[in-house]
């Protein structure tokens, strides 16, 4: 599995964007969203428990991640009819403000090594990659384990937050460089 | 006439070297550049706290100087209310127990300006004479002078922002009492 100081394997990936007739899918690749953070979370299967909770959550969290100039993205091996059709079954997923992508080939999954080696799907997996496109924060939990988005939220501001102001220099210390 | 020359005008009679000031640094003399001139005059407008000559400053610096300039002087006046506020504490206490911790607030944009690297640490340093923090304004200096800028840049930058303080202590007294 990847860890923090990888970079983010490069894809380019079908996603639900829309319920919109016409506008439901676009691509989403790793070069979208350039000088952003990525929070990249992954879940098992559409139409599962757990899953639309804690999907609603960074739904409903969408704008603290966009304050903190990060993009919000949701990956399964589902394909991106199946998302669709979950967002429209689900009342929680209708108004979701981040793509839900379709990690179909699992080649993403595999290329970060959460495929569960018995289910075949993706773990529960969260990444927050800085804009050079490196892994700075990784979880993953079992299949049936939700996760805390204020979590992620917080290691998102820790990671972001430094004091680049020269007030705070000590003696002997040069400069203060940029995170 | 423009909002900064209604404001001029509004400085009360006994405070009037004041206007004259005013007129003199924001004119287009000295060692400033006209974004380093609008900068510090915004952020030092902004540390100031009247809210007319807020308003008239930043009137004028968007009518004269690209939009990001203006907005980096936003920024610099807004985290230098906070920095000055906690580096001060942390430098007259001059515990190291304090200094250790970490401070964790966002100042990101200090470490990325939308303009001039080196003007929006000019603006900090303005706002930090204002504000009244000596390791700060020890800082910043050192920062502006390892940039490129001069001894001529910080000397007329803290001259505009002592006008501007003053100006805004002037029209205070214009203020209407509750």
């Amino acid at each position: 599995m990847l860890t923090i100081g990888d970079k983010f394997p490069a894809f380019r990936l079908k996603a639900a964007v829309s319920l919109e007739k016409g506008k439901e899918f676009a691509d989403v690749s790793d070069q979208d969203h350039p000088g952003k953070w990525k929070v990249i979370f992954f879940w098992p299967k559409d139409f599962t428990f757990v899953c639309p909770t804690e999907i609603a959550t960074f739904g409903k969290k969408n704008r603290d991640f966009n304050d903190r100039d990060a993009q919000v993205l949701g990956v399964s091996t589902d394909n991106e009819f199946v998302h669709v059709a979950w967002r429209k079954n689900h009342p929680d997923l209708k108004d979701l403000p981040f793509p839900m992508v379709s990690d179909i080939k699992h080649e993403l999954s595999r290329a970060l090594g959460i495929l569960h080696p018995e289910e075949g799907v993706a773990m529960r997996a969260t990444f927050i990659v800085d804009p050079q496109g490196v892994i700075r924060f990784v979880s993953v939990t079992d299949l049936s384990v939700g996760r805390n988005v204020d979590d992620v939220l917080r290691v998102l501001d820790a990671l972001q937050t430094d004091e680049l102001c020269p007030c705070n220099w000590q003696q002997g210390q040069p400069t203060l460089q940029v995170a | 006439m423009s909002a900064l020359d209604d404001v001029r005008d509004a400085i009360p009679e006994p405070a009037k070297d004041l206007k004259l000031n005013l007129q003199a640094v924001l004119a287009a003399d000295g060692a400033l550049s006209p974004a380093q001139r609008w900068g510090t005059a915004v952020a030092a407008a902004i540390a100031s706290r009247n809210p007319r000559l807020r308003a008239a400053i930043l009137a004028e610096a968007r009518a004269q100087v690209d939009g990001a300039v203006v907005d980096d002087a936003i920024a610099a006046a807004a985290l230098m209310g906070m920095n000055n506020v906690y580096y001060r504490f942390r430098h007259l206490i001059g515990r190291a127990s304090y200094t250790d911790k970490p401070a964790r607030l966002r100042m990101n944009r200090i470490a990325k300006p939308a303009a001039s690297k080196v003007d929006f640490e000019l603006y900090c340093l303005a706002v930090s004479a204002i504000n009244g923090c000596a390791t700060c304004l020890q800082a910043h200096e050192t920062v502006v002078l390892n940039g490129g800028l001069t001894e001529e840049h910080v000397h007329d930058a803290v001259r505009l922002a002592s006008v501007v303080h003053g100006a805004a202590v002037a029209l205070d007294l214009t203020e209407p009492t509750p």
